[in-house]
């Protein structure tokens, strides 16, 4: 029986490998790379329903390890590490100052041409690509790095009190802000752009840090510290609850309690995931044609991309909290619904984490040698720029990364219904409700990437 | 598991755990949590009711394996049989 269940999960699981391998997913931030999604060869409900079929085996899977102490060793294995930290967070803050002087110093007088411009690409390849991988897979490192946080350790502070009401909110809508910047300005194109955009968003930030405190606007307020942040808890190495450096399994942070805490936070982590497919949705021909009546009828084009942003945000978030509902129900259990939607929204990053990794390892990769020449010589403008040209078995491995998020995600739920239910039955049944929305977003994200690739429309 | 947040509609009758005032909705599932999160504290009986609801659970979880393995089964095939027609 074992044998047959093994295979049933290798068939599934390669076919939805081979299937995305068709749809090769392309990185926003970048007509630098230019990559584009190739069409499919079956037809498209079948791509979907494999994918989504392959997200329900896993939950299958998972759920015939009932063994309680077997899932805590999992989850509590870990050691702590320790070392010279005080050097090395210097030399990082180091790292970032010098980083973000030659973003804003060569964003404005550097060559123009985006391909060789250090500004453009230590932002799109060295940092949203490289920086947000190393996050994920290694440990957040941006705390050290950020290079305003360090700013504003030298500014004075006027201590206002942060209102509490908003809590993680600010954030959420800085993030969807920031989304919708990236996607329809070409902030990967034009180095005077992203230089002014980077300096708009500093002033911003370092504004809130001396109102409200250092700590206090990077803890609650700023976008980009949050979503390093929640990318580094899917990480092996983190701070542990003494606040030690501790080596974990990656993804198994996810289940600790009170990681997310209220809904803002819930809001936060689905606001990444959203994201996500935004990035790719607007590039579809269906949304073309889908929008065209729309700004035919008087819609101004500049309009359309945030109110699909808001509007899409609102149904993944609608989808999560009628999950967390359902799930009630279906668990029959008197926690409230708000415990539930914080307990199960962090086993969503590792999904999050997962498509970054398939979306931008590639876009890395190619642009890896360009980012390097650039840091020899950052006022040169070389005819020519060295990309690399990744094998045909490369695919592969993003696909990889899509089933190893969604792996991760369904199993760290698994282990915070069993954390919080006493019948296991009841913490698998729970899990149904949140299962169906993982498929649905799977489904969703797989459509994205087995669409043909057109430019912004309207714009 | 002892600082959750709670939402017991007026109406419904609950199982609360005289340890944690934690409410469930079946018997069993108290008995189990008990035995779970309070060990040291429950006498004969309740020691009694955990064994019992345990092995309850035991035999109920042996019954999902089976149909789980089987959703597994119909997945595999039927996803084997519409990759060989389409």
């Amino acid at each position: 029986m074992t044998s047959r269940r093994r295979r049933a999960t290798a068939v599934t699981l390669t076919a939805v490998g081979w299937l995305l391998a068709m749809g090769t997913a392309s990185a926003h931030g970048g007509s630098l790379a230019a990559g584009s999604r190739e069409s499919l060869t079956i037809p498209t409900w079948l791509f979907l329903s494999t994918g989504g079929a392959a997200v329900g085996a896993s939950f299958l899977l998972a759920s015939f390890v009932t063994d309680r102490v077997f899932i805590e060793r999992i989850h509590d294995w870990g050691t702590p590490l320790s070392g010279g930290v005080r050097p090395a967070v210097w030399l990082g803050r180091a790292v970032g100052l010098v980083g973000f002087a030659a973003v804003i110093g060569l964003g404005f007088f550097g060559p123009t041409t985006p391909q060789t411009n250090l500004a453009i690409l230590l932002v799109w390849v060295g940092w949203w690509a490289g920086l947000a991988m190393t996050t994920y897979l290694l440990g957040n490192t941006w705390r050290v790095l950020n290079p305003l946080s360090t700013i504003a350790l030298v500014l004075p502070s006027l201590d206002r009190d942060y209102p509490t009401q908003l809590g993680a909110w600010p954030s959420v809508v800085g993030l969807l802000a920031l989304v919708w910047l990236e996607v329809v300005s070409p902030l990967a194109d034009e180095p005077r752009l992203l230089a002014t955009a980077v300096l708009g968003y500093s002033v911003v930030t370092l504004t809130g840090a001396v109102v409200f405190g250092r700590e206090t606007w990077f803890d609650e307020a700023d976008p980009v510290e949050r979503v390093f942040r929640y990318y580094g808890r899917v990480a092996p190495i983190g701070r542990g609850a003494d606040g030690r450096l501790r080596l974990r399994l990656p993804g198994m942070d996810l289940s600790t309690p009170r990681l997310v805490d209220g809904r803002d936070e819930v809001a936060f982590v689905v606001a990444l995931l959203w994201a996500t497919t935004y990035d790719g949705l607007v590039t579809t021909p269906a949304f073309r044609d889908l929008t065209t009546p729309l700004v035919d009828a008087g819609l101004p084009a500049h309009l359309l991309y945030p109110v699909v942003l808001a509007a899409g945000f609102a149904l993944f978030l609608g989808v999560y909290r009628l999950a967390v509902r359902s799930s009630r129900r279906t668990a029959e259990t008197y926690l409230s619904p708000a415990e539930l939607a914080e307990r199960f929204a962090p086993p969503l990053l590792a999904i999050a984490a997962g498509y970054h990794f398939a979306h931008y390892l590639g876009y890395f990769l190619v642009l890896a040698p360009a980012l390097g020449l650039a840091m020899l010589s950052p006022l040169s403008d070389p005819g020519a720029v060295p990309v690399y040209d990744p094998p045909g078995w490369f695919g592969g491995v993003g696909i990889a990364a899509v089933i190893v998020g969604h792996l991760v995600a369904i199993w760290v739920a698994h282990a915070a219904a069993y954390d919080l239910f006493p019948a296991r039955l009841q913490a698998i049944r729970s899990q149904y409700p949140f299962i169906a929305v993982m498929v649905f977003y799977t489904m969703t994200s797989l459509w994205v990437v087995s669409r043909p690739e057109v430019p912004l429309p309207h714009l | 598991m002892t600082d959750h947040d709670y939402d017991v509609a007026g109406d419904e009758s609950a199982f609360e755990c005289r340890y944690c005032d934690r409410p469930f909705a079946h018997e069993e599932w108290l008995a189990l949590h008990k035995g779970l999160d309070h060990p040291a504290e429950l006498d004969d009986e309740e020691v009694q009711a955990f064994r019992e609801a345990h092995d309850e659970e035991e035999s109920a979880l042996g019954e999902f394996r089976l149909r789980a393995l089987g959703a597994l089964v119909l997945i595999y095939f039927c996803l084997l049989m519409i990759y060989a027609l389409v």
